[in-house]
């Protein structure tokens, strides 16, 4: 199943599938790329930052950055 | 001869500068931001070095103040030699910062600080292959204990610019 990364669960894991081609390096430079595995730590409230886990590093980005992102969401 | 530190925010820039410079650090502001860095000096055989502690940035396309302030510090300093900084549990993002500084031209010395903590979390660097990758002085270094530093002073002498081009030979890469 593929979900955008700002609609993961807390704690799911997946695959990073696509990532919008105007986001691509930005996200790169934070060592978010396709084919890496990640997971959801948190969402915050009132539209805010997600934070995510990737290479056992947590990195907080904002929802507009994470509606970029599709994941192939583990079962 | 300018060095200029270079990383990620919150690789340890700063504690590495400490080390180098010793007490002798001045801090200013850079034009047109809030933003400061700190400019210190110290003495490598007799020669005066500059060590330019430069603001964190995750690329060197910004996307904010404080990183516009490193690119343009970077971009002022054509003759400038960096070291540059990487938290060796984030090894990833670090060498995309440090291949893109090298893509500039610049001689390049790679700083895997915070060795302890990867260490301490079962990471495990082949320092010597990586430096025979990337063609760069390649030190392990603990900034907090001090650890390192003097190997990374010593490696500042054999900087040089590499070709990234040959770095993608090296991996085999061809596209």
């Amino acid at each position: 199943m593929e979900r955008i990364l700002s609609d993961m669960d807390y704690d799911e894991t997946g695959f990073m599938k696509e990532i919008k081609d105007d986001f691509r390096e930005r996200l790169a430079s934070m060592g978010i790329r396709k084919g890496k595995k990640i997971r959801m730590i948190t969402r915050q409230p009132i539209k805010g930052p997600v934070v995510v886990e990737v290479d056992g590093c947590s990195t907080s980005l904002g929802l507009e950055l994470a509606k970029q992102i599709i994941v192939k969401v583990d079962q | 001869m300018k060095v200029l530190l270079m990383g990620h925010p919150n690789v340890g820039k700063s504690v590495v500068f400490n080390r180098l410079t010793g007490v002798d650090v001045v801090t200013s502001n850079y034009p047109g931001t809030t933003v400061e860095y700190s400019e210190g000096s110290m003495l490598v055989e007799g020669q005066e070095v500059t060590i330019i502690d430069v603001p964190g940035t995750f690329s060197l396309n910004f996307r904010d103040k404080a990183e516009e302030v490193a690119v343009n510090m970077l971009d002022k300093e054509k003759d400038a030699i960096v070291i540059s900084v990487l938290d060796s549990s984030k090894m990833e993002r670090g060498l995309y910062l440090a291949l893109e500084i090298m893509e500039h031209g610049y001689p390049l010395v790679l700083a895997l600080n915070m060795w302890d903590m990867a260490k301490h979390k079962g990471i495990k660097i082949d320092v010597d292959r990586l430096g025979e990758i990337l063609g760069i002085p390649v030190i392990p270094t603990m900034a907090t204990s001090g650890e390192g530093i003097s190997e990374l002073i010593s490696s500042l002498k054999v900087a040089k610019p590499v070709n990234v081009k040959d770095v993608r030979e090296r991996l085999g890469i061809t596209t």
